[in-house]
Formats: C-alpha cells, structure tokens, sequence
C-alpha cells in the first residue's frame, strides 16, 4: 500500500508528467503528454491501478483543446488517480486504448458521439447513442442547443399563445 | 441423453438474429440487445442503446448549480438519492465545503433506505424475469412502505430533491425516526422471512438462478465491474469501505461476499445487505448528534465555487456511481460527466460475456447483473 506522497515520487520518476496534483484525501490527477499517455497508463495499470472507471472529455474551447481523463482506481492503494490529456481541439485524434482495457472501446464510442473525437486503432466508431446525428457533436460547447431548436423544429401557436 | 443443442458451429445459415428489445418485458427499461443465436444459445450480441437519450450532461452546462440538484435525481429512476448526494458531493469537493454532521447522519439513513428499496425491488424485478409474478409484486409493496416514508420525510416518492450541497433540505422529525425504526422491525421480523419463503426456497428460482449469469472475478475486474457483481465472485471492495462518505466511517458493518458468482449468489447478497442497512440504520438513528443540517452558502441562484475539479463516487445498489465534475469557477458547471454503475456490463458487457448464455437467461443475465439503461444512455 503506497501514500499519496510516494505515488507522486514514484510518478515524477517514472512518468515524465506535466503536473500532478494531490487534489484531496486519496484523490490525485497527474498530467501527461498526449504520446505519453499510454505508456503512463500502462504502467499504472502495471501497479495496480487496475480499474478503469470510466474515460471523461471536456471541451476547453477557449484554448482550443480537448482534455481526455482517464479515471483509474486501485484496491490497494485506495487512490483515485485521474490521469489527464490535452488533444488540439481543430485535429481531434487520440489513440484508442483498447488494448489496455477492452471496455474501454465503447466509451471512446460515446466519446465520439458527443464529442466526434476519432481514436486511432478503434475501427468500430458506429454511432453509439446518437442516431442519424448530422450536426456538430452536441457536448462540444460551440454548439448551442437553443439555435438547434430553432432551426430543427418550428414554434407553433396553441389557441393563440406563444 | 444426447444434447440436442449440438455444440455451437458459428455457421451462418445456423443463426438466427433477434431483437430483444427496446421494447420488451423481460429488459430493464429502454434498451435493445441485439443478438445471434444458435439452436437454444447466444452466439454473438452487441448492445443497442440510444432509446433514452435526454442530454442531462449537456442540460446540466446551461443550468445554474442549485437547479441542477432537482434534474440529477432523474438519470436513474431506482438511485435518485445516490445521484443527489453524488453532485452534492462534488460540489463539496470543489468548493472544500465542511458538511455539519448531523447532515452526514441523516444523508447515510436515506441512502441505507434508498438501497433496502432499490434491493427490494431488483429481486421482485429478478423474480418477474422468471415468471414469479407474485414475489414481483410482494417486492413492490414492500418497496412502497418505504417510499411512503420518503415521502413523510422529503414530500416525494420516487424522486426526494433533498441532498443538496452544503447538507439537506431540512430535519427529520423524531417521530418520523421512531416510524422508520417501526418500519424495519416489520422488514426484518415479517417482511424478509415472507421473502426467504416465497423466494428463497422456491425450487423454480433455485433452478433457474443457480449457475445462470456467471460472472467470473477476472471477467469482473477487466471490466471494472463492482458492487454486488464483483462482491460475489468474493471480494469483499465496497466504495464505503474503500473510501468513506457521509458517516459511514462511524457505524459499525459487515460486507457480504459470495463465492459462485452467480445469478443466485448476486440474490443471497443482495437479501443480506437489505439486513446489513437495517443494522446501519439504526445504529446511525441511535447516535445521531444535533445540530444544523446544512451549511449557509449565500443565494442559491448565485451559488459559485472556485475553479477545479473532482471525481467522486458513491456505492449505490448496484456498484460504484461516480461523477467527473469541473468547474470554471462561474454560476454552472464547466461539464459533469456520469458514471453510471452498469455501464461497462451494459455496453461492452453485452458484446463480451453474454455469449454462450441461453435464450431465457438472457432477462436473467440483464436483471440479476443490475444493468439500468438510463445511467448509460443519460
């Protein structure tokens, strides 16, 4: 069972990380480079870190980037560690990593979806939720979903009220 | 007796496809699987979501924080309270809001009896999906009794708005306690007994529940399934074990574990852990402190906390439920991600393990591994 202090020494060491961060009681992000990623995944996962809970994209339009998290937890150490990747927002293509944890394939599906997010390597990008979607990706934050009201489908009047 | 089934050839013109689903009696709610099957046996299946889409993480980007505490509860019908506490939670963490205690209390006695309802009603729901109707039935009156109590305590039934961030809505009466513990005398003297008979020793559920969905520890944790699925392949991980919340790091409890990890197993630990929530309840009504149930944060439509981030999760029925919130220091959220329990079973789940399960287990394999569409297609 490692602290969170020994994780960080052992992360500086190993990761090459950007940042990282204990961001509360047995909560930690640490941020690679976007070649980095995998190889820090994987050597994590390597160290129990095993548990991949799920994998979150947020959309920081203002500096052009997309931020993929992936969140990883371990029984032993009992340390959520969000591992954290900035992709340029106008290339959107990131790696898949299906080959560390097969699940993961489905939530970069959805990613994908909503964020329209290509990982390289995951060859069945099928729509997942959306059906027949031919607008921008919906979570991206240029799109706003009062407009697409607007123009999809039309206001009607009912007994002459708005 | 020679096996009719013959053994699986994965020839094509053996296949038949099948729609199961999106609707669809023996599927939890509105969600399709798609599946090959050959002679009796699921031969290949892929998951097929998207009848529920709503948009909540998209909906949530444009709501101020507060308003956000009466849409969260929705994603889920059976974990409303679990949503609630899980948003309040993040808030908390982002913002390093110190809860009073007494809040701490109250919330771990409305989650404990959000599980005994989401428990009772999972094994009337398993029982429909082997045709045992009546025990269906029993499970949701048993479940209603609860949720009258809900209602006593928030003013709704199914959906309670009353974890908040910065603590609850408001206090609970102590007759309203004395209720609660009336009300768990009953489960547990009359009420589980009556189930231990109907169903428990019910020959039909024994048949089809044992050996039926197994689901094996590696399958588990490659998946990063957890709750009451990966607890019976024999670990004992419960997220309020593993990283306490609310007040259970003062109340005294047992996890229960399985080792046949089983349709069956899954039931057996999901009966004992409606006893185990029963025993934390009282203990937390025994030693509840006074004091103030929640914290002062100002005018909540102009709630604001600083810049950051959090991924926090709770231990619902069914497994860990987790939120990825981010906040850019403004009057909403920057983005909140959902991580429903069931979405690894019910997505890549569906397409890796069902096959090689039989037509009839497959309502079975849905119910008993606690899938719930709405938490993956929010």
């Amino acid at each position: 069972m490692r602290s969170e202090n020994e994780l960080i020494t052992l992360i500086n060491d190993k990761l090459n990380p950007l940042e990282v961060n204990i961001l509360r009681e047995q909560n930690m992000s640490v941020k690679l480079k976007k070649d980095e990623l995998v190889s820090g995944l994987n050597y994590l996962k390597a160290r129990g870190y095993s548990h991949l809970a799920t994998i979150s994209c947020v959309d920081w339009i203002e500096e052009n980037e997309f931020e993929l998290v992936y969140h990883l937890f371990s029984y032993e150490d009992k340390i959520n560690i969000s591992v954290k990747t900035r992709i340029d927002r106008d290339k959107s293509k990131f790696v898949t990593i299906k080959n560390l944890w097969a699940v993961a394939q489905y939530y970069e599906r959805d990613i994908h979806d909503f964020f329209g997010i290509e990982f390289e390597g995951n060859d069945d990008m099928e729509e997942l939720i959306l059906e027949n979607w031919n607008d921008i990706p919906p979570m991206r934050k240029d799109f706003k979903t009062r407009d697409y009201v607007n123009e999809k489908f039309e206001w009607r009047d009912y007994d002459g009220q708005k | 007796m020679k096996n009719l089934n013959g053994g699986i050839t994965m020839d094509k013109s053996k296949m038949t496809e099948m729609f199961f689903g999106p609707n669809h009696p023996g599927v939890p709610g509105n969600y399709g699987i798609n599946y090959y099957y050959e002679g009796d046996t699921v031969v290949s299946a892929e998951p097929n979501a998207g009848h529920l889409h709503r948009g909540f993480e998209k909906l949530m980007e444009e709501r101020e924080w507060i308003k956000n505490t009466a849409l969260v509860c929705r994603i889920c019908v059976m974990e409303p309270d679990i949503n609630e506490m899980v948003y309040a939670m993040g808030y908390e963490a982002i913002g390093e809001i110190e809860v009073p205690k007494r809040a701490q209390y109250i919330r771990s006695i409305i989650l404990e009896m959000a599980r005994i309802q989401a428990h009772i009603f999972s094994i009337g729901g398993n029982c429909g999906a082997i045709g045992l109707y009546t025990a269906m039935h029993w499970g949701v009156l048993a479940r209603d009794y609860i949720l009258d109590l809900f209602e006593e305590i928030t003013g709704g039934r199914v959906y309670h708005i009353y974890i908040r961030p910065g603590g609850v809505r408001h206090d609970i009466e102590t007759s309203t306690f004395q209720k609660l513990l009336d009300l768990l005398d009953d489960l547990e003297k009359n009420r589980m007994p009556e189930f231990q008979k109907l169903i428990f020793e019910n020959p039909t559920a024994q048949k089809r529940w044992k050996n039926t969905a197994v689901l094996n520890q590696d399958d588990a944790l490659r998946l990063g399934v957890t709750g009451p699925a990966l607890r019976a392949t024999g670990l004992d991980h419960d997220v309020r074990r593993l990283m306490p919340y609310g007040a259970y790091d003062e109340v005294d409890f047992e996890i229960p574990t399985g080792e046949k990890a089983d349709a069956w197993t899954r039931m057996k630990l999901k009966r004992d852990e409606i006893f185990q929530s029963i025993k934390i309840i009282r203990q937390l009504i025994r030693n509840i402190p006074d004091g103030p149930v929640s914290v002062n944060l100002g005018n909540a439509l102009k709630y604001r906390i600083p810049e950051g981030e959090a991924y926090v999760k709770v231990e619902s029925a069914r497994g860990e439920y987790g939120y990825y919130m981010v906040s850019d220091g403004g009057l909403k959220p920057y983005r909140v991600h959902v991580r429903g329990t069931s979405t690894p079973l019910g997505l890549y789940g569906v397409e890796a393990l069902l096959p090689g399960t039989r037509i009839e287990d497959v309502p079975v394999w849905a119910h008993s591994l606690g899938i719930c569409p709405p938490e993956f297609d929010r």
